[in-house]
């Protein structure tokens, strides 16, 4: 129950200080230590593949592409918006209230939790294994169709970040070459009209 | 010792709700953006408390629900992708990622 605790404590000013913090660099890394705490509390809940998983692809590849976008794009949160002064606070205050409201009123039953030693038995501590049992089985199809989503991604993001005129004329043929030029074409316009501001 | 999956979905819905005020509160598109994703974590948060739960009764369900985190992580991965794609073209259009300037999105 203390892990738990620390971990919830961690977990809640992580995600205060990503609402909170004007700086967005402040508020990317504390969402990094956010989710590194919910990595730590997927192993107390018998998932650690799940957790390893999580550290690599969200607080590793996912939050250092949002780093990278913040650093070139160089956005800054403007001030607030026009309202009553108050009014913000309140809003957090309800909101936070609402929450706990709902989930105990809603999720706090009376019935046992399940057997640790049942559960320890079922799960085989989130291994791998498990994991692709259930990833080939069951949800192939699911399976399947992140493949295509993946994939349609990777060409949308391509197609959307790609400068018009000038590459429609000499388009690589080379898949990783292109993207490279891209990524680099992408960098100096956005560092150009960053200048012009 | 052992900690209940109320718990768990406590601490869910309350980090739910701050990646939801998050979404209204801040101006900047990527602060949006990462408020969903702070929400969408929320979400994982929630699925593995359950499966967790239901792996009392079936082992099946246990693993399946963790399965299913896994692939909504992958989706997560795409959405960033996506996303950050079209933050990009914004910025490159109008050197701005203000919420509240993009007006002529909608429809």
């Amino acid at each position: 129950m203390a892990t738990f605790v620390v971990l919830a404590v961690v977990m809640v000013v992580g995600a205060l200080g990503v609402v909170l913090l004007k700086q967005p660099i402040h508020a990317a890394l504390s969402l990094v230590g956010t989710l590194l705490a919910l990595a730590i509390t997927y192993v107390t809940l018998e998932a650690t593949f799940l957790a390893a998983v999580q550290v690599i692809v969200y607080a590793g590849a996912i939050m250092v592409l949002f780093l990278f976008v913040l650093m070139l794009l160089n956005v800054q949160d403007a001030g607030p918006r026009r309202s009553l002064p108050g009014l913000r606070w309140a809003a957090y205050a309800a909101a936070v209230v609402t929450a706990t409201a709902i989930a105990v009123v809603a999720f706090w039953d009376g019935r046992p939790a399940p057997d640790p030693a049942v559960v320890s038995l079922h799960l085989q501590g989130g291994s791998a294994g498990g994991i692709g049992d259930a990833l080939f089985g069951e949800l192939l199809l699911a399976f399947h169709l992140v493949g295509v989503l993946l994939l349609t991604g990777v060409v949308g993001a391509v197609a959307l970040v790609q400068r018009r005129a000038e590459s429609a004329h000499g388009a690589p043929k080379g898949g990783g070459l292109g993207a490279g030029r891209d990524a680099s074409g992408t960098k100096a316009h956005a560092l150009g009209s960053g200048g012009r501001r | 010792m052992n900690v209940p999956t109320e718990a768990y979905v406590a601490l869910s819905a309350v980090l739910f709700a701050i990646g939801a005020m998050g979404v209204l509160v801040r101006r900047s598109a990527i602060m949006v953006f990462l408020s969903v994703e702070l929400m969408l974590n929320a979400a994982n948060l929630a699925i593995v408390a359950y499966a967790r739960h239901w792996a009392g009764f079936d082992a099946l369900a246990g693993l399946t629900g963790q399965t299913v985190v896994f692939i909504v992580l992958a989706v997560a991965a795409a959405e960033v992708a996506v996303g950050l794609a079209i933050l990009i073209a914004i910025f490159r259009d109008r050197a701005s990622t203000d919420v509240d300037g993009l007006a002529e999105v909608r429809l």
